[in-house]
């Protein structure tokens, strides 16, 4: 009982984990490109997806592990920005959205450290 | 984390902005460069990027989700500017009138091509360092 409620979970916290991680790919190809003249930027579409899940929740549901099944962060490619000049993709943006994220993924690991120190301290018996 | 493949992406945007770099401090050294010895003037260059696509060896990476590659340049080119004129009659180039034609290097132009390269270099070292301080802290997952 315990394991099939635990898996679900890890299996969230290793999408979102997987996710955060390519979405740093994302935001350093859009950095990369700075300077690419009709660069159209990348993104990850993962949270979107976690959208039923999160009503389920807040219905007070039990999420199932089928419920995942679907679910997988992949990248989309935005359309070219035309503005002023060559630029295509807004520097400042990148960054506060880099920065962002590594703080996520970070509070992710603490999640994943939190969880496992649970189980070690159960196998401890709570000593 | 597959962090190689981040600091890749980091890496070629670098070595990119590198080259835009080096092709300025170039047109700045020739600013006031007059003809060559084969009579020809020097040019002012200009990198053109674009984004890299994947190799051949790498496609099959593709199946596993990386298809992102960063930046590459495509080619550097040169951009025909007009000459300009510079009285010096004691110059043993200068025309009857007294004039030397100098390369047209615009100095503001590439002043601002240096700052934006700048600029956009150490965006690139925050992405890597992001990805380093990412990648670290995943492997004390279980430490203590």
């Amino acid at each position: 009982m315990v394991q099939k409620t635990e898996a679900v979970t890890n299996a969230m916290l290793k999408m979102a984990l997987d996710a955060a991680s390519l979405n740093h790919q994302a935001i350093a190809n859009n950095i990369a490109n700075i300077n690419t003249q009709g660069y159209a930027p990348v993104r990850v579409s993962f949270e979107e997806q976690m959208d039923s899940i999160r009503e389920t929740l807040e219905e007070g549901g039990k999420v199932k592990s089928d419920m995942l099944s679907g679910i997988q962060p992949v990248l989309v490619r935005g359309q070219p920005l035309v503005g002023d000049g060559d630029r295509t993709t807004e520097l400042d943006m990148e960054t506060a959205k880099l920065a962002e994220n590594t703080v996520h993924y970070e509070a992710l690991l603490k999640v994943v450290g939190m969880r496992m120190s649970m189980v070690n301290s159960a196998i401890r018996e709570g000593k | 984390m597959d962090y190689r493949n981040a600091f890749a992406i980091s890496a070629s945007g670098m070595s990119v902005e590198k080259l835009r770099l080096d092709v300025t401090a170039a047109n700045l050294a020739n600013i006031h460069s007059g003809k060559k010895v084969d009579g020809t003037m020097f040019q002012p260059m200009q990198v053109i990027s674009g984004e890299a696509q994947a190799g051949f060896s790498t496609q099959f990476e593709q199946l596993s989700g990386a298809e992102l590659h960063g930046a590459q340049v495509v080619g550097v080119t040169t951009t025909p500017t007009e000459p300009h004129m510079v009285y010096q009659p004691g110059n043993p180039d200068a025309d009857d009138k007294g004039f030397v034609t100098e390369t047209g290097v615009n100095q503001v132009t590439e002043m601002v091509n240096m700052a934006s390269a700048l600029r956009a270099y150490e965006a690139n070292v925050v992405a890597m360092n992001a990805a380093k301080t990412m990648a670290l802290k995943a492997l004390e997952l279980g430490g203590s």
